[in-house]
């Protein structure tokens, strides 16, 4: 499975996004505001995620915040990091 | 001052709204569900009331519930009710207060999120788990749920919750802070309850519960969520009102029961409680309810329920379970007159709480 | 909403970060002292650890050996309590036969954060019952009136981290309802690792001493302790000196987000205005307030737009930078430190600002401030959009 592909399985089984299929998120929507609509909230818990899932550890939001745009960007980030 | 109460919905082991509960009050029977917990390889089968979240999404998009727990399900299921009861589910809420009482707060997700660091270290620590399990969470869904701008408070003090958290719904009324108070009481089950209540009481847990046999332990675990909405009594009363609230210490100074009310006593197989009530109860015409809705400390909301249907239907209903039971205890459904109904509850050190209803 | 009478503060006790009785806290604060450091008390296996305030020296209840028996978070509560009953000439012996109430914020005081007790469930292990049973022994409201023996209301509030402010704003609506004679109110917390995880968790913990109000503010510093005043009605009180007055207690809840504050602060406002009804007195007459100020930026953002929009000029401070985020227990402390820098005419700087951030709209005090005037205001904000105010008089002692 690729990073995409998982990254979209495990955002919607942790924030229990249970009326959402993984086809339905596109690589480029908006993962906050009007794209999935995630918060605030969702984004701390979204660092979570990222290390548990990938053991990639985000140290603060002003880290995070550029890689949270879309599956593609926090795909991409994720890959930069393990490699 | 006076609350009139004009909606309660309830959520309990008895099945889910008033209809329910006033069905078990004149049956006198629950089925009590069938707790279960697999550890350490073996399977530990016991009584538990507990109740269910069903049809919680006829009120609130399924979107809306994703990151709420258990807990405030069942409180914002019972909220919605309470609210749907009263008439005020589309209603404004912007001058209404949301009080909530809880003996233990959202004890389910309090070990989750202890699960998310415990299985995963620290740095896996669950923000959405925490979150919920600040205890003013439940509070925090339903304002938000209902846009109830007013004050909002949460109560947590075992047994004793209920009837604090009532006298500050009753001063917010008194003060005009607030036209409505959404008042409700919630506790929940959990295995590691469970744990505790089997190494605490063993056998005792195991029912049926008898809550007049005073010196025995009997308690049965149960959950569940009651709200009502309260109002000024100068507003007529769908149920019933809510004459005085009175927290105390039977040890300090003994409580004093008037002599002609009807008691509805809060003992719920608790032995540690079972002597208070009775030195307390002596001769009066009592009852008690806690064979339909199960032991859990924001139990007291149920027993305060279940007074205000019997002011509504003017009927006294008889106590469920009548083991150990004086005389004075009510054994068959008798028509109100107008007698005022008085709840009590004990906590473990004698500390009570008594609120005074009538019609 | 009706005005209120006002409540005389007869008594004032605290204790945290800052110092081990009120009389501590107030020197080092105005020395501009501070002393985070990574926790002490706990350890965990986060790779960044957290600096927070904990209490500087053990500290030891005039009770028989009973404070084992009660949890952390009470046992803070009992110390305050008694410092401030003390300050107001109380004691077992004269509070028995009087109507007594109790009204306590705490979070950590009613959680069952039990982890190593759950640790050993998870791996098996049938754990003791010890510390479950300490737990159901150290409900912080009923572990007070049971410690002095007292016949009242009681109440323990937990809406997080307005709890101690809320506290004490009910507990004298109390007694104007007559419903008793004396209240102790307040707040108290300990730290825990359970709270230490969870806040470091959402990422608003600061990897170093917060910086309230500052444009480089990264997040809170945890702390612990208690504060508690005493209240009392007219008749009770006598001749017996002011410490303060009680003026006017506002809440009101966002009903926007379980985490955030919302952005535009309409809550905190109607909560502001609300106290400003009840005690009659209008926002020209605060001359200062205790601002909540956590360090994380979106609180301070919110604060300071309200602060600037309902209360232009008004010297505000936040003194987490002294006590770190007491949690249930801030508004309790701060309370009392608002009644105790009316009665001393000056405000401590707001430690841990240096630069103001231009997104902000005012800048808290930066050094030890002169204060003329004899009302002002302490404020929190809260988890589950919780917003709670009150407004505080000079006393005259």
């Amino acid at each position: 499975m690729s990073v995409k592909e998982k990254l979209k399985k495990v955002l919607i089984e942790d924030l229990n996004l249970e009326d959402v299929e993984p086809e339905e998120i596109e690589d480029d929507m908006a993962l906050f505001g009007d794209g999935l609509g995630l918060d605030s909230l969702d984004a701390v818990e979204l660092v979570v995620i990222v290390q548990k899932h990938f053991g990639v550890e985000i140290k603060d939001m002003e880290e995070g915040r550029p890689a949270f745009q879309s599956v593609n960007t926090l795909a991409q980030y994720i890959e930069q990091r393990l490699a | 001052m006076r609350m009139a109460i004009q909606g309660i919905g309830v959520s309990g082991g008895f099945g889910r709204g008033v209809e329910a509960l006033r069905a078990a009050l004149q049956t006198g029977t629950v089925e009590v569900q069938q707790g279960c917990v697999e550890r350490n390889g073996g399977t530990d089968i016991f009584p538990a009331y507990r109740a269910s979240i069903d049809g919680l999404d006829e009120f609130i998009p399924k979107r809306a519930l994703r990151r709420i727990d258990h807990f405030s399900k069942m409180t914002l299921l019972s909220a919605c009710l309470a609210l749907k009861d009263a008439a005020l589910l589309e209603g404004d809420c912007s001058r209404m207060g949301v009080v909530i009482a809880s003996g233990y707060g959202a004890l389910k997700t309090t070990f989750d999120f202890l699960d998310s660091y415990l299985d995963f270290g620290y740095s896996c620590s669950s923000p959405t788990h925490f979150s919920n399990s600040v205890h003013n969470a439940a509070a925090a869904h339903v304002s938000i749920q209902f846009k109830a701008t007013a004050p909002s408070l949460t109560v947590t003090q075992f047994e004793m919750s209920v009837p604090s958290a009532l006298l500050s719904a009753q001063q917010w009324l008194a003060e005009g802070r607030v036209d409505q108070v959404l008042f409700g009481a919630i506790d929940e089950y959990c295995e590691v309850l469970r744990y505790c209540r089997k190494q605490f009481f063993g056998l005792g847990e195991q029912g049926p519960l008898q809550p007049f046999s005073f010196d025995k332990q009997s308690a049965v675990v149960g959950e569940g969520a009651v709200f009502f909405v309260l109002t000024r009594a100068d507003e007529n009363a769908a149920y019933g009102c809510i004459d005085t609230v009175t927290l105390g210490n039977h040890l300090v100074c003994p409580v004093k029961l008037p002599q002609d009310d009807l008691l509805i006593i809060g003992a719920d197989g608790h032995k540690e409680c079972g002597r208070w009530y009775a030195q307390a109860f002596k001769g009066r015409e009592t009852a008690a309810y806690a064979p339909l809705y199960g032991s859990f400390p924001a139990a007291v909301g149920f027993d305060l329920a279940v007074a205000a249907l019997s002011l509504r239907d003017r009927t006294f209903y008889a106590s469920p379970e009548l083991s150990g039971a004086a005389t004075s205890v009510v054994t068959l459904h008798r028509k109100l007159a107008e007698e005022k109904l008085v709840c009590l509850k004990f906590g473990p050190g004698g500390d009570y709480g008594l609120v005074r209803l009538s019609i | 909403m009706s005005a209120a009478v006002p409540i005389v503060i007869t008594g004032l006790g605290c204790l945290c970060g800052a110092g081990m009785n009120l009389a501590e806290c107030l020197e080092s604060m105005f020395r501009n002292e501070r002393n985070p450091h990574p926790p002490l008390r706990f350890s965990t296996d986060h790779p960044v650890s957290y600096p927070v305030l904990e209490l500087r020296d053990e500290f030891r209840l005039p009770l028989d050996d009973q404070e084992t028996v009660y949890a952390r978070t009470s046992q803070l509560a009992l110390a305050a309590a008694f410092e401030a009953l003390a300050d107001a000439g109380w004691d077992e012996e004269s509070l028995r036969g009087k109507r007594v109430g109790v009204c306590i914020g705490t979070t950590v005081g009613c959680a069952l954060n039990c982890d190593d007790f759950y640790r050993a469930y998870k791996d098996g292990v049938d754990p003791e019952m010890g510390v479950i049973e300490r737990f159901l022994r150290s409900n912080p409201a009923a572990v007070i009136a049971r410690q002095l023996k007292l016949d009242g209301p009681n109440q323990t509030v937990v809406n997080a981290c307005s709890s101690g402010t809320d506290a004490i704003g009910l507990g004298a609506s109390w007694l104007r309802a007559g419903a008793c004679d004396i209240v102790i109110a307040g707040g108290a917390d300990e730290l825990s690792r359970v709270t230490y995880a969870g806040f470091s968790s959402l990422m608003i913990t600061d990897t170093e001493a917060c910086k309230p109000f500052d444009i480089k503010r990264k997040g809170l510093n945890l702390g612990e302790g208690a504060g508690m005043l005493i209240l009392e009605s007219e008749a009770v009180r006598g001749a017996k000196k002011a410490r303060g007055y009680m003026l006017g207690y506002g809440s009101a809840c966002d009903a926007y987000h379980l985490t955030a504050p919302r952005p535009d602060g309409a809550g905190l406002k109607q909560a502001m205005y609300e106290a400003f009804a009840a005690a009659e007195v209008t926002p020209e007459m605060i001359s200062f307030v205790n601002a909540h100020g956590t360090g994380t930026p979106d609180n301070d953002r919110v604060e300071s737009r309200v602060l600037s929009e309902v209360l232009p000029d008004v010297p505000f401070v936040s003194t987490k930078g002294y006590t770190g985020h007491t949690l249930g227990a801030a508004g309790g402390i701060e309370a009392v430190f608002t009644v105790a820098c009316l009665r001393r005419g000056e405000l401590p700087a707001n430690i841990g600002f240096s630069a103001a951030d231009p997104e902000l709209s005012g800048a808290p005090v930066i050094e030890n401030t002169r204060i003329d005037g004899n009302i002002a205001m302490s404020e929190s904000l809260a988890f589950g959009g919780n917003n709670a105010v009150l407004i505080l008089g000079k006393g005259d002692a």
